[in-house]
């Protein structure tokens, strides 16, 4: 009976008519994640580039810039969610759900992505920077040839972790009704499926997408960490 | 387009949102002391456990960090009572929010847990401390303030994780505002306020676990 049972909702889940839109839930998945952290990286960029602005005009982009990324760190994702999607109702007509999902995930990933890039970019020695200025680096010539490529090893790291793990957090956009894998799952509980096999499944799914780019993200870890690794060296040179 | 804010009718149910914001810490805390019981438990089978229990350990945390949290409790919700066992919302949200915190609190103290060095032992054994006291004077206040500021930290990310419980009705902060809000219906005025509500209590939680970490373990932590 209970074999029979198994065997029946094995097909169904796994049936032609089911399958293609497994497939297509899982591409939004992977396209939200991709999509929305990918802009919030450049944009988090930004903003850290903001940060470092001088001067008085730059006091006040540095502060509304902060100000930013201090509030959307404090507020669930869920409620991210919501406000863009009440906020874009509100002032635009017709907005798809899409859109509104990758807004709200861009916010949320340019307030945590620019306070890991922002920690990148202090673990450069103050001394460096000095340095290039008194070498009469401008300060875009300082960026590009000793910020960044000290700070990129200690940057991507915890990035990429961060985009790994937003896979799982995509899951609550399904919320404002996102064709997303979460979503899938309850339609297809909504159909008469049992929820513990169904939600077993997609956790299963969930699992193959980001347990081989967890295991990924340590080796690159490791990777980076190895070729900063002449720490001794430099000691000795400063020395 | 044109909208009008209306910020007097939804500030009229501040009330109701209080009422949520304390539902939310009470969850938040429940949560928070479950998992980090079963974290201390993982981590310990993780470390002392032998290879049986390391494996299980190890099983559990892998699994349970790497799918969300929300299928997680939609299982717990929506699949367990296909074989009889039924949660209400309130419990399935507890049951699985513990579960999962538990797997990432177990990475944190098993960090702590490595931490301790040989020679901090040899040391208190050299000076002949016994077992009990070797635990309470040398290896729990090192491990406390090796893994203090990551499990403040996680304590933040776990009270702004609750708001999933409204997913599946919890009348918590943002659950509460989302039912106000389809009374009154000023959707996006509720959940400004409620955003708000989210920054004064995380920021409170962030200052009065900074302050408990200085004053009880000697741990100095950036608060903003």
């Amino acid at each position: 009976m209970i074999v029979h049972k198994v065997v029946d909702q094995l097909a169904r889940f796994f049936g032609p008519d089911n399958l293609g839109l497994l497939w297509q839930s899982v591409g939004m998945t992977i396209a939200l994640t991709i999509i929305g952290c990918g802009l919030g990286f450049a944009f988090a960029f930004l903003i850290t580039l903001a940060r470092q602005s001088r001067g008085l005009s730059g006091a006040v982009l540095r502060i509304i810039v902060t100000l930013f990324v201090e509030v959307f760190r404090r507020i669930p994702f869920l409620v991210v969610t919501y406000l863009v999607l009440f906020g874009i109702a509100a002032f635009v007509k017709g907005a798809s759900l899409f859109l509104i999902a990758i807004v709200a995930i861009c916010i949320y990933a340019t307030a945590y992505l620019s306070e890991i890039i922002r920690t990148g970019f202090e673990s450069v020695p103050h001394q460096q920077i000095e340095a290039a200025s008194a070498m009469n680096f401008s300060r875009w010539q300082t960026l590009l040839h000793v910020i960044l490529p000290q700070s990129i090893p200690v940057i991507l790291p915890p990035a990429i972790a961060f985009m790994i793990a937003f896979i799982k957090d995509t899951s609550l956009v399904s919320q404002i009704g996102v064709f997303e894998l979460s979503f899938r799952g309850k339609e297809l509980v909504n159909q008469g499926m049992s929820g513990l096999f169904v939600f077993g499944m997609i956790a299963l799914i969930y699992f193959a997408l980001s347990y081989p780019l967890t295991r990924l993200g340590r080796w690159l870890e490791k990777r980076l960490a190895s070729s900063r690794g002449q720490e001794p060296e430099r000691q000795l040179r400063q020395a | 387009m044109h909208y009008t804010f209306q910020f007097g009718v939804a500030w009229q149910r501040l009330p109701d949102l209080w009422q949520g914001a304390l539902l939310t810490l009470e969850l938040g805390l429940l949560t928070y002391w479950g998992g980090a019981l079963l974290g201390l438990g993982l981590a310990s089978l993780k470390t002392y456990g032998g290879p049986i229990g390391k494996a299980l350990a190890n099983g559990y945390v892998t699994f349970f960090t790497n799918t969300p949290a929300l299928i997680q409790i939609y299982f717990i919700f929506w699949g367990l009572p296909d074989v009889g066992i039924v949660f209400s919302a309130f419990n399935a949200v507890l049951l699985g929010l513990t579960l999962n915190t538990g797997a990432y609190l177990c990475e944190i103290m098993r960090a702590g847990f490595l931490s301790v060095r040989r020679p901090e032992m040899e040391a208190a054994e050299t000076l002949g401390f016994s077992r009990w006291q070797q635990i309470w004077h040398v290896i729990v206040p090192h491990i406390v303030k090796t893994i203090y500021p990551a499990l403040a930290n996680y304590a933040v990310v776990l009270m702004l994780g609750t708001s999933m419980a409204m997913i599946f009705g919890v009348e918590e902060l943002s659950g509460r505002a989302y039912n106000v809000a389809s009374e009154n219906y000023r959707h996006l005025e509720m959940f400004t306020l409620v955003a708000g509500m989210y920054i004064l209590l995380t920021m409170f939680a962030s200052l009065l676990l900074a302050l408990v970490g200085r004053a009880a373990f000697r741990v100095k932590t950036r608060v903003f």
